[in-house]
């Protein structure tokens, strides 16, 4: 997934505050609509929890391909929890990696708005796809490279907005660094839409009702 | 190494509950709001200065009150290298091109490119602003019971934001466990060894799909397990959490002032 390989320190304490702000507005957003479901679903809430706590666990694993990536599978979320429910899961898992080093505290916000937009996103191209990619594993794969591309793009654009602390660069010489990361980033979501894939297929035989209106 | 780690690398949080629930050190019995707001001042100092001296000095100071509190130095070093590594993996690409004089230069495919005095300062600031904020963070956990922990995500978050977040930091302990012992099974049988992507993906994949699949197979045995325990959609902490007493409060008020303080008289501060 993309994130922001930033710690406390890196923006300015206006942009902490303008992208703490904007990431509250989704969370705020999101909360209104779990809220206001039809009725209360505790079932969904409980889901939730476990799949923020799934997902931690897998984002600290190393996968050894190319000296060793980690994936956080920030698309499957939004595939298999929705945007709303995926969104607040989002925010869990930012603040628990601030609170082991992965990420500042500061950087929550940005890194939340980037992780809704890939949860969004894939979301979104998940279920439009269905109707002309029935195949679980290509239309996951789709969904996963859609969202981490987003998100890819997503944070570049903040980095770029924001500017790092003591950096003395204009946005040209800032966008070709960060070109470089965002083509790494692409190559590890290759390896990461082709395991969502796998975990979607794997899903669909073992437990297709978790797969939200996909057939049994 | 206990059932939640699953590198030496990445904080163990089996161990970090450990201490926090068997610790006896002075910032044990200091009141969890004061850590948080101190927490909070520090990263608001680190994000105000840019000042090299300013972050050595904080970072002296947090590395000596996490050893006061007793709490393990060894491992600490360990899990420095998770964001020590992300540092360097983005800041340290951009200290390149950063104007200044010039350490080192070397060209490659046409292209010169050069490390300036300013690149490596810039890198050093941003590595001791990250250890500052990551040893804090985890005196923090270190310091402070579970059952604070939880009152406080209750009395932060709104529902069901804390619902999910506390069903969440208890059932991460039993993940992490599964998760963990799910890959031992897997090196066990050679998984760990390269071979080909496509091989090393499918292995992996269906341990994270196994990981979810089990997920929420437990979630739903721990929702019906709760429902027929009362559960009706609220999770409550009812735990009192010790408010910061006079000395909390003086110390909290010192530290702001120290930061108005740094901000104002010290060159290269203000970052807003």
């Amino acid at each position: 997934m993309a994130h922001i390989h930033l710690e406390d320190g890196s923006f300015t304490l206006v942009w902490v505050v303008v992208w703490w702000a904007c990431a509250l507005l989704l969370i705020g957003i999101s909360l209104y609509l779990v809220r206001s479901a039809q009725k209360p679903d505790n079932r969904r809430i409980t889901i939730a929890a476990f799949c923020t706590a799934a997902a931690f666990a897998i984002f600290q694993i190393s996968i050894p391909v190319f000296g060793g990536v980690h994936i956080n599978l920030t698309p499957l979320i939004g595939i298999l929890t929705g945007p709303a429910i995926g969104s607040l899961v989002v925010l869990i898992i930012n603040i628990l990696s601030a609170a082991i080093g992965h990420g500042g505290w500061s950087m929550i916000g940005a890194n939340t708005l980037v992780n809704i937009a890939e949860v969004a996103v894939a979301y979104a191209t998940w279920r439009i796809l269905k109707p002309c990619i029935p195949g679980l594993f290509p239309r996951a794969g789709i969904a996963t490279i859609a969202g981490l591309l987003c998100g890819n793009i997503a944070m570049i654009l903040i980095i770029v907005i924001s500017g790092v602390q003591g950096v003395n660069q204009g946005t040209a010489q800032i966008l070709a660094g960060l070109s470089l990361l965002a083509a790494v980033n692409m190559g590890v979501a290759v390896i990461e839409a082709f395991v969502t894939g796998m975990i979607v297929t794997y899903i669909g035989k073992v437990r297709p009702d978790l797969l939200r209106g996909e057939r049994p | 190494m206990s059932s939640t780690m699953i590198s030496r690398h990445i904080p163990d949080l089996d161990l970090i509950t450990s201490y926090a629930e068997r610790q006896d050190s002075f910032f044990t019995k200091v009141s969890p709001w004061t850590k948080f707001a101190a927490l909070v001042l520090v990263i608001l100092l680190i994000t105000l200065t840019r000042s090299l001296v300013v972050c050595a000095a904080l970072y002296l100071t947090v590395l000596l009150m996490y050893r006061l509190a007793g709490l393990p130095l060894k491992n600490l070093f360990a899990w420095y290298t998770l964001p020590a590594l992300f540092v360097l993996s983005l800041v340290g690409i951009m200290a390149w091109s950063e104007p200044g004089s010039v350490l080192f230069s070397c060209a490659i495919a046409g292209i010169t490119i050069s490390l300036t005095d300013n690149g490596v300062l810039l890198v050093l600031t941003l590595l001791l602003k990250a250890l500052i904020s990551v040893t804090f963070s985890l005196f923090f956990l270190m310091t402070t019971r579970y059952q604070h922990f939880s009152a406080m995500i209750y009395r932060l978050f709104p529902s069901p934001l804390d619902q999910i977040f506390l069903m969440a930091y208890r059932f991460l302990f039993l993940t992490l466990a599964m998760t963990g012992a799910m890959l031992k099974a897997v090196q066990s049988r050679g998984g760990g060894i390269i071979r080909s992507i496509q091989m090393q993906g499918r292995i992996f994949a269906e341990v994270f799909a196994l990981v979810f699949i089990r997920s929420f197979e437990r979630a739903e045995r721990v929702q019906r397990a709760m429902i027929a325990r009362g559960y009706n959609g609220a999770y409550v902490a009812g735990t009192e959490v010790p408010q910061p007493g006079v000395f909390g409060y003086g110390v909290l008020c010192a530290f702001a002032l120290a930061i108005a303080g740094i901000v104002w008289l010290v060159p290269n501060t203000g970052g807003w």
